[in-house]
Formats: C-alpha cells, structure tokens, sequence
C-alpha cells in the first residue's frame, strides 16, 4: 500500500531523517513512535507532500509519488493542532476536501452526512469549531480526512492535546473507526501507550533512523536496542561481562552474577540487561534461587491497581518492581528481589 | 514547505510552480523593500548630497551656518523637551498602565480611553490643548482664572506629553499585564509588602516595556513640529521647525537638508549610546 | 491580582490620580466638541444656548468642502496602496527565509520613526526631481509610505499567529496553492488587512507635518487648513472642521477595531 524508499530529509546541514524505509500493508495500523526530534514529523509530512525529501521516494498503490504535490496524492490528514478552518462551519470543513477531490454538489452533501454520522456527530454540522470541545474538534478532523475516502490516513499526534481518560476513550473510538473503515493508517506519537495500545506494527524512530519494526508485543518484550529498551516501558538496567554456560549466560555485575536464559549475548561480550518492574518479585526473605539480589527500599508508590517500589542496590543503582496494591514493605526495609532468567532481556 | 518542486501537469500545478519556484516568499519581502527603498530610503539617502554646495568654494558652508547660534539651541532643545517630555510621559503612563493591569477589571474600556485620542489628529488634539491654555478660553470661562502659561516652555511639554502618552501606555501596560500574578502572590507570601512587591518584583519584569516606551516617546517628541508650532513661541522652536522654516518660509532647501542631515546624525548617535545600555533590538522587540 | 488586594485609602488615591491622568488626556478633545456648539464668535464655552451656527458656516465655504475631499481622496487611495504593499510585504517577511530577517523588518518601520519633517522635505525634493507633480500624486504617494508601517504590523502579527497547519490540511485536502488562498489563507487573515487599512486611512486623514509640503494650491487637507486658520486666528469654524475629522477619524478606527475583534 505505502512503501518508503530509503526517505533522507536534510534541513541545510541539519539531518533529521536517514535512509528510513517500510512498508505498509492495504488496512493496517502502523505506528511512527519516538520521542520529538526523531524525525516522525517530518517522515509523516514527507509522505503527505508536505516536505520534499533530500533523497528516497515514496510510493503509494505502486505509484510513485515522491515528486507529487499533496493535493494529487488523495491522503487523509488529521492534525495534533486539527487544522480545522475556523472560518467554516464543521460541514463546511468536511465538505471543503470532497469539492477539492471533484465530487459533485449532491455527491458532497451525502458524503458529509455519512462522516458526521461516523465520527457520532450528526447534530453538530452547523457549528463552527472554536465552539466545539477539544475531542469533539478531533473528530470532525478525522471525519474530513476520511470522507474522500483516501488511500491511507495519516495521524500526527491527534490525541496530544487531551486529557488523560479522553485521550484513552479516543484511543479505543480511533480503532474501532478505523477497522470499520478499513482505511491504512499510519500514525505518529511519542505517546508509548498510544503506539502499543492501538497498533499492528510499531516503528521505533530514534535520531532519524529506525531502531526496531515490529509488533508491539515484540517492541516491548524483545526490544531490539538500548534505546528501544529504555524508550518504551520502564525496566531496570544491569550491565558486565559475559561468561557463556551451554545455553545459559552469566554477566558479572556489580550486584551479583545475573544469569540469562537463551541466546544474543557471547563469551567475552558486554552486555546490557533490561528486566521489566512486573517481572522482579519483592520479598523480606531470601530463597537463595538464582538471580536473588539484595537492596534497600527508597520509596514505595501506589499507582492505584499496583504499586511500584524503588529499591536501592549495593552498588548504588536503583530497581524498579511492581507488587500488589499494599505491599507490607515500607521505605528502609531490606528486601529480596528475584527475577526469572527467561525473563531478563539482553543485549 | 519546500520553495522548488518540479513541473506538476495541469493549471494548478503552473500556478503551484509559479507561487512555489519563481516567485518566493523572500521576493515578496524584497518587493516591500524596494517600494520603502525607493519612495523613502533613497529621498531621505539624497538629502546628503541636496545639503553640500557641490563645485562651490564652500561646500560646507549650510553646515558652518546650521552650527551656530539660534540653530544650536534649536538641536539642544529638542533634545532636552525630548528628555523632559520622556519623564514627564513614562510617569503618567506607568501609574495608568499599573492600574490597568492591577487596579480594575474594566480594562477594556480604560484600554478604549487611551486608545481613542490616538485615533484623533495631533493638530485637533494640540487645537484643543491651545484652547485649554488661551487666556479667554474654556478653562478661564469655567474658574476665572486666565491661564498665561501658552506660548511658553510648559505649554509644549503638556502638549507634547499629552499627545504621546498612549504610545507610551501601551508597551509598559503589555510589559505588566504579561507579569505572571503568581510570582506576585509568592513575592506576598514569602514576605513581602505591597510597596516592596512593587519595587522588587513589579517593577524590574516591566523595565523593558518602560524602556520601549522611552525610546519611542524621545524620538518623536524631539522630532515634532506641531507641538512647538502651536504651543510654543519664538523661544520654544526645536529642530523639525528650523528644518520646515528653512524650507517652506525660506527657500533654502540646502540649508533645510543640512540641519535634517545633523538631526539624523545626531539621533542614530543618541541611538548608538542608547544600546550600549540597553539592547536596542530587544527593546525594538517590546514595541 | 485582584482589586480587593489594593488597600482602600491607597486605593482611592490611586484611582484619583488614575482620572486625572485620563482627563488630562481626554480634555483637549472633549474642549474642542463641546467650544464647537457656542453662538459666539470665540471658540469659548457655550453659555447662552448651543448652536450649529459654524457647522453652517462649514457647509458654505467651498475650499473647506473641497479640502474635505482631498483628505477623503488621498487617505481613501493611500490606504489601499498601503494595504495591498503592506500585505505583500508582511507575506515576506513572515514566510519568507534569509539572513537578518528581522534587522532588515526594521527598516519597513522606518517611516513611523523618522520625524515627518524631514520625511516630508526628502519626498518633495525627490518628487520633484522626478516630475512627479505636487498635490494629488505626492500626496498618495507620501501617505502609502507613511502608513505602510501599520497595515505591515498588523497583517505581519496576524501572519505570525497564523497557523501553518491550516494550509498544510487544505493542501492534503486536495487544494493547489492558489485554492488554498483563495479559500483559506485569504479569508482568515483578511480581517486583519481590512483593520489594517482602515488604520492606514486615520493616519493618512489625521498626516499634518509631511503633508504640508506635498499638498499644491487647491489640494489642502483637513490638517493643513485647520492649521494654516490657527495661524490666522482662534473661530469656531475651526472647531466644527475639527469634529468633522474627530467623526470620520473615530468611525474608521471603529470599524477597524470591530473588524479585527472578530
């Protein structure tokens, strides 16, 4: 459906983005996930028309694309400012991209209806949209992007703006919108909830380059770098030589001698561990079973459905675990973290 | 967006390559340029060589005259008015500027007040000041006092204060109103008094507006011509009514040039100094 | 801070040196409307009745009708010269990309800076020595250059507010450049260009110190004749002149404040 070709965008010497290419398959929800700066933006404005690429092409339907102005490349856009024109009301925007596409007076007025009945906002035509609430305002955004029924839609951070639990309804209502219409959707945030939350595929932009393609189950349990590691979910970090055992490795670190189940690291190697907090058990007592290590408790917080507890190590880092509601560990204990080598990333 | 594309077929993209390639944005920004060029900048540029008596045996000669005598108290004038007319003006403007931003809620309507005599021509504005001060005009008809203060000093200081105020409330309103009231509440809360908020807080954040304000009260009340013109007498002439005598009364376009020329010299200099103090392109960036 | 905040007496004192302040700013004006309504001979305070006797006298003096056309001609054509080079050039430097963009701007602001006097003299050495007649021509001319700096400040900050998303949307939408500003750009900011030129007509209607060296006989201003009577004399003709161009001066700049509200 979408393919980028080796996308270079230079601004004068400046380089924000750097042979980046992928695919996007006909329906599918990918997502452009880093943080500001890496480039997403302007890989999303690449493919829109909006920014000329320094070198690369982009195709769309097979069709190159990469020297097209964008009102030729029949793309939907919704934007994190919605763009929407304030000098006309919300039928007036939706219908504005149809007329632009050709359609003719009666073909528009249906048209405009049925996207107004899409995004549930039949009674709203007539508003302008400084009088509509802030996810009332996306909505209609996302109602004119799709009702020339573009080849693919392009997001760039629509849900930034929200609060919290509107940001999370929105996720939910984008989904189910988007699988209805079946339209390819390619969406840009630095949001990792939003990426993981509502993808089929994540890519991990970062400095310009892509660090990691994938589902967003293998983004976040088998990270394919540090950055991927760090950037998305929390974890805690060891570091130290490896020492090979058959299947199993040892890295020496500060703490203690981590085992790894599995492959990725070799004899010799430094490698960096990650262990995610869900994945690190907290106790008083020791079992002595591998990859036990000692700390001290700096600092308990209750995020509600669980708790995350701070635990200083010997060599001065901090841990990160997550245990039930009211854990009977207080800020001083002196406590047992466990973790299962099948469970420890390495890299 | 980028500034070339390749050819588009179609009207639209002819027009698209027209906007995006041959004619930029920055040929757009050259053409107001060149208009100001043209039609101000070069007719200001040809005073200089309009001032120098060319193949003559004194070519200076509009310059040896415009530095002496009446013509020197005429510059040192319009800088001291200027001078007085700034401080005169920066205080009145600072306590209605301080009450808009602190002291009301009608701030639309105060803001209206100071706005509506800018809409109002310097010449009704100064008519109206001239009556005011006439001997047997409205302000003697109501206290039977005949005032005698027309034609003198004062009388264009009022004039010229009067007539540039707004200018001066509006940067030092803004430089207020953009104080955060937090820091105002916490500079209460840690301790500290009205007055004290006042000197210490209030008034540092607000300097540059002042010093915008400043800037932009001197340099037209040392430049005007109506002021003196009507308020003033023989005793109260400033440069711009040298500049227009020699000119309109006189004749004598070099001469005119000459004191225009020195005028501008002196300013950009008076300018040059100001920087050193304070940085005129941040200050230009309050107005 | 909120008004309970200001300790009364403080308070009081504050508010009464605040309406002195304004009245000294107010007075002038509110004296020549209220002088231009006496039955006598001197622009004093009517006492004996009001009447319209000098707005008469107005209507029956041919050169002030006319001058009163001149200013309606000249600030009518100035301001949109002005708003049209205004515009173009507030698109160029807010768009546009090259080195010392804003020192250069400054220089766009020059005519507001300079004193008029001298503008004034540079234009009529200048036009002449282009055989660009005095009157008419010159005064155009001068007024676009003296108010091109407002229209270019006023559609240069509305420009830079301007959200460049909108046009980016209109062009994914399906709209070339020229739709885009036929239908987007053109409309959102064309309150501010109006605004802008309503402005460039006060200040061209109100341009007295300039304008007195490029007007020729029989294309005096309003300024220029309320000017040259003051020289001759203190009547009340002279007031009624002056509410008249009180009256259009405040309309104008109304509208233009109402445009630019909304």
């Amino acid at each position: 459906m979408l393919e980028v070709r080796d996308f270079t965008k230079y601004y004068g010497d400046l380089c924000a983005v750097e042979n980046l290419s992928f695919d996007i398959d006909e329906g599918e929800f990918v997502t452009l996930l880093g943080p500001s700066g890496c480039g997403k933006s302007t890989t999303l404005h690449a493919i829109a028309g909006l920014v000329e690429p320094t070198d690369g092409q982009i195709l769309l339907r097979g069709e190159d694309v990469t020297d097209l102005p964008p009102e030729k490349r029949n793309i939907g856009m919704a934007f994190q400012s919605t763009a929407l024109f304030p000098h006309m009301t919300v039928r007036e925007n939706i219908a504005f991209g149809l007329k632009m596409h050709g359609h003719d007076s009666t073909a528009v007025e249906e048209r405009v209806e049925e996207s107004l009945e899409l995004v549930d906002m039949p009674d709203h035509g007539e508003h302008k949209p400084g009088e509509l609430s802030g996810g009332q305002q996306q909505r209609v955004s996302l109602a004119r992007a799709l009702a020339y029924e573009p080849d693919i839609l392009l997001l760039d951070e629509p849900l930034t703006g929200l609060d919290r639990v509107l940001r999370e309804e929105m996720r939910g209502w984008l989904n189910r919108i988007q699988k209805e219409v079946g339209v390819t959707t390619l969406y840009v945030t630095h949001d990792q909830e939003d990426a993981l939350s509502m993808s089929d595929t994540v890519i991990v932009l970062n400095d310009g380059h892509s660090e990691q393609i994938d589902s967003p189950e293998r983004i976040y349990e088998s990270p394919a770098s540090p950055f991927v590691a760090e950037f998305v979910g929390k974890s805690t970090r060891f570091s130290g030589p490896v020492s090979r055992e058959g299947d199993r490795a040892v890295v020496n670190n500060h703490n203690k001698a981590i085992t790894v189940e599995g492959t990725g690291v070799e004899d010799g190697d430094d490698a960096t561990l990650y262990v995610r907090p869900e994945d690190i058990e907290v106790s008083r007592t020791a079992e002595g079973t591998e990859n036990e290590i000692t700390g001290r408790v700096v600092n308990v917080a209750n995020l509600g459905n669980r708790a995350e507890v701070t635990v200083e190590l010997t060599d001065g880092n901090e841990a990160l675990a997550h245990t039930n509601r009211f854990p009977d560990i207080d800020v001083g204990d002196d406590v047992h973290l466990r973790f299962d080598p099948e469970r420890v990333i390495a890299l | 967006m980028s500034t070339s594309r390749p050819t588009v077929d179609g009207v639209a993209g002819s027009i698209g390559e027209l906007l995006e390639g041959r004619i930029t944005n920055s040929h757009l920004a050259l053409f107001g340029l060149g208009f100001v060029g043209v039609f101000f900048i070069l007719p200001i540029l040809l005073l200089v060589p309009e001032s120098i008596a060319f193949g003559t045996g004194e070519p200076l000669q509009a310059y040896r005259r415009a530095t002496r005598g009446i013509y020197v108290d005429a510059f040192v004038r319009s800088f001291l008015y200027g001078i007085v007319t700034t401080a005169v003006t920066l205080a009145l403007a600072y306590l209605i500027s301080y009450f808009m931003a602190f002291g009301t809620n009608r701030v639309r309507l105060t803001m209206t007040l100071v706005i509506v005599p800018l809409w109002i021509a310097y010449i009704v504005r100064y008519f109206g000041i001239l009556l005011f001060l006439s001997p047997a005009g409205p302000f003697a008809d109501l206290t039977g006092i005949e005032p005698s203060l027309l034609f003198t000093t004062p009388a264009v200081i009022i004039g010229l204060s009067n007539v540039y105020l707004p200018f001066a409330v509006l940067p030092i309103y803004n430089s207020l109103n953009a104080i955060d009231g937090e820091l105002i509440s916490a500079s209460r809360v840690l301790g500290a008094s009205q007055w004290r908020t006042l000197v210490s807080v209030v008034f540092p954040l607000s300097l540059p507006g002042l010093v915008a304000a400043g800037l932009i009260v001197f340099i037209l009340a040392a430049g005007s011509f109506l002021g003196p013109a009507v308020l003033g007498g023989p005793n109260q002439t400033m440069i711009a009514n040298e500049i227009a005598g020699a000119f309109l009364n006189n004749f004598n376009i070099r001469f005119a040039s000459a004191l225009a020329v020195i005028y501008s010299i002196l300013l950009v200099g008076t300018l040059l100094v100001f920087n050193t103090v304070f940085d005129l392109r941040e200050v230009l960036g309050n107005i | 801070m909120s008004e309970r905040s200001l300790p009364s007496p403080r308070r009081v004192g504050l508010l009464a040196a605040v309406v002195a302040v304004f009245a000294f700013l107010l007075v002038p004006v509110i004296i020549v409307v209220i002088t231009s309504f006496t039955p006598q001979s001197f622009p004093g305070i009517p006492q004996e009745g009001l009447s319209l006797r000098w707005y008469g006298e107005l209507l029956a003096d041919e050169s002030l009708l006319n001058a009163l056309k001149v200013s309606l001609v000249v600030a009518t054509s100035s301001s949109i010269l002005s708003a049209i080079i205004g515009t173009i050039a507030a698109f160029g430097f807010v768009r546009g990309e090259f080195p010392y963009k804003e020192q250069i701007s400054t220089i766009m602001l020059l005519p507001m800076i300079i004193s008029p006097v001298i503008t004034g003299i540079a234009l009529v050495r200048y036009f002449g020595s282009l055989s660009l007649p005095s009157g008419y021509p010159a005064l155009i001319l001068g007024h676009t250059v003296l108010s091109l700096p407002y229209v270019f400040l006023l559609v240069r900050s509305e420009l830079v507010t301007y959200d460049k998303d909108l046009e980016r949307a209109s062009r994914v939408l399906g709209a070339g450049p020229m739709a885009t500003f036929r239908h987007v750009t053109g409309p959102i900011i064309s309150p501010a260009i109006i605004a802008g030129s309503f402005i460039a007509f006060v200040v061209s209607f109100g341009e007295f110190t300039a304008t007195q060296f490029l007007i020729s006989p029989g294309t005096s201003t309003v300024p220029v004749v309320i000017y040259t009577m003051l020289r001759t004399g203190l009547t009340p003709t002279i007031n009624a002149l002056s509410v008249v161009l009180i009256v259009v001066m405040l309309v104008v700049a109304l509208s233009s404040r109402r445009l630019s509200s909304t």
